[in-house]
């Protein structure tokens, strides 16, 4: 379950990074689709390091010699990690649904004192958080493996960022 | 970027020349930024300039995506509009955006309301002729009813009932501010609405973490700053709207939110024809509350 929840967790932030990323890429006023299409790409780009965190989670715990005290362990960990993260996406969460009320002050408020804020908070948040769940961890191969999870999470922005940057120039060689 | 005064044809300039001129005001932010720009044998690459500018304004649009600002300009235009067709207008309304850069506000507003089907015509300016032709592409991409034309806003070719600009104004300082307001001047010309950054003690410092957070060029990032640094207090405005452009009554709107003391990232320097105050007034509603004094 624990585990269960740091996926979805995970998928949420890759679907945030993906949109984050698109922003001010597409000057269009109707951009629906486009965002569409942006939050995708973060969703997939989360499963693909999700899906390469199992399966180095698989390879290792095939490895351990103990099975039952690595996952264990490695539960122990993930829980831990919760009580950073699921927080922080509360507050994400929060921000973005207040910005469904209908004022333009407020929307304008929750960008200035909350999202911008929070985004800055990303990066130190995710190495707090996992270091927070390994810190108490009693394995090896449970931090070493959080440390493994906690670069692909960092890296999976850069990438979308680059990716975006890249489809960004060859829109603007083409208006240009 | 650099333009004939006559002619409004561009001119090329020499990186160093704008490098020495940053030098002298000791801004290494700006020298940075002037640093990374394009160039070829000496001068500024023209096509690599109108790239990164396009660049830099479909970012800069994210800011008004972000906060919301064709609302926010819709808001005020609408009670305008209103207090001129109360006021016995029924002609077509011509609304002018002085600077539009890539054209969010009339794009926005020809996209989002039915201020085109209302008779009104929505039309943006500019100098710069490669966000004239991206802000035309965008248009005709999603088919608004809105145009573009490179030049000048106020010359006497083009007929303004309403101007209004967006970070705009700050540009314009002591006399050439007045010269600006100055041409508002003209006996079509029902109102104008020039929306900025307002001044107090945090802006810059938040106009830094916003811009450090949300924009991605270093053009964007430092003029961003500086903007919010240059923007004038609604003392200034006012004065200078006041005496230089004395048919209209003008003011600030929009400078607190909910009149609390908190200020708003945006006020507005309004100014309207004496005899469509109360009209204003009227159909600003409930929304009267946020009008300074108007005079």
């Amino acid at each position: 379950m624990t585990l269960l929840l740091l996926y979805l967790l995970a998928l949420l932030d890759g679907l945030l990074c993906g949109g984050r990323v698109s922003m001010g890429r597409c000057a269009l006023i109707h951009k629906r689709a486009y965002y569409a299409r942006a939050l995708v790409r973060g969703l997939l780009g989360a499963q693909v390091i999700s899906t390469i965190a199992l399966a180095a989670l698989l390879l290792v715990n095939r490895f351990s010699a103990n099975q039952t005290v690595f996952v264990t362990d490695l539960e122990d960990a993930a829980e831990r990690m919760l009580w950073v993260f699921v927080p922080y996406a509360v507050a994400v969460v929060g921000s973005l649904a207040l910005r469904m009320i209908p004022s333009t002050d407020l929307r304008s408020a929750t960008s200035v004192v909350a999202l911008g804020p929070l985004t800055a908070m990303r990066p130190l948040l995710m190495v707090a958080g996992v270091l927070y769940g390994i810190c108490g961890s009693q394995l090896l191969e449970t931090r070493v493996l959080g440390l493994f999870i906690l670069g692909l999470m960092l890296s999976l922005e850069y990438f979308l960022n680059r990716a975006a940057a890249a489809r960004q120039r060859r829109e603007i060689r083409e208006v240009v | 970027m650099q333009h004939d005064p006559d002619t409004l044809a561009r001119v090329e300039v020499r990186k160093q020349d704008v490098l020495e001129v940053f030098r002298n005001f000791r801004n290494r932010k700006a020298i940075r930024a002037v640093e990374a720009l394009p160039e070829r044998d000496g001068w500024l690459d023209r096509k690599e300039i109108d790239r990164l500018l396009v660049r830099t304004h479909w970012e800069m649009q994210r800011l008004g995506e972000e906060f919301y600002h064709g609302p926010r300009v819709y808001e005020l235009l609408r009670a305008v509009i209103g207090a001129i067709r109360n006021g016995g207008f029924r002609g077509d309304l011509k609304v002018v955006d002085v600077g539009c850069g890539i054209g969010y506000d009339i794009r926005w507003l020809a996209a989002r309301t039915e201020l085109g089907k209302q008779g009104v015509e929505l039309t943006g300016f500019d100098l710069n002729f490669a966000l004239i032709h991206e802000a035309n592409r965008l248009s005709a991409v999603e088919r608004l009813p809105c145009q573009f034309q490179h030049g000048d806003a106020f010359s006497l070719d083009h007929a303004g009932h309403i101007f209004l600009s967006t970070g705009v104004i700050h540009h314009f300082r002591g006399p050439g501010l007045r010269e600006f307001l100055q041409r508002h001047e003209r006996p079509e010309t029902q109102a104008f609405l020039h929306f900025d950054f307002q001044p107090w003690f945090l802006a810059p410092y938040g106009s830094w973490f916003f811009h450090f957070l949300r924009m991605r060029t270093l053009l964007a990032r430092h003029d961003g700053v500086l903007s919010a640094a240059r923007a004038h207090s609604a003392a200034t405005l006012t004065e200078a709207a006041r005496s230089a452009a004395p048919g209209f009554a003008s003011g600030i709107y929009g400078a607190k939110i909910w009149n609390t003391p908190a200020p708003r990232v945006f006020h507005t320097l309004i100014g309207i024809r004496r005899p469509l105050i109360e009209g204003l007034g009227k159909a600003l509603g409930r929304r009267a509350r946020r009008l300074g004094e108007l005079r």
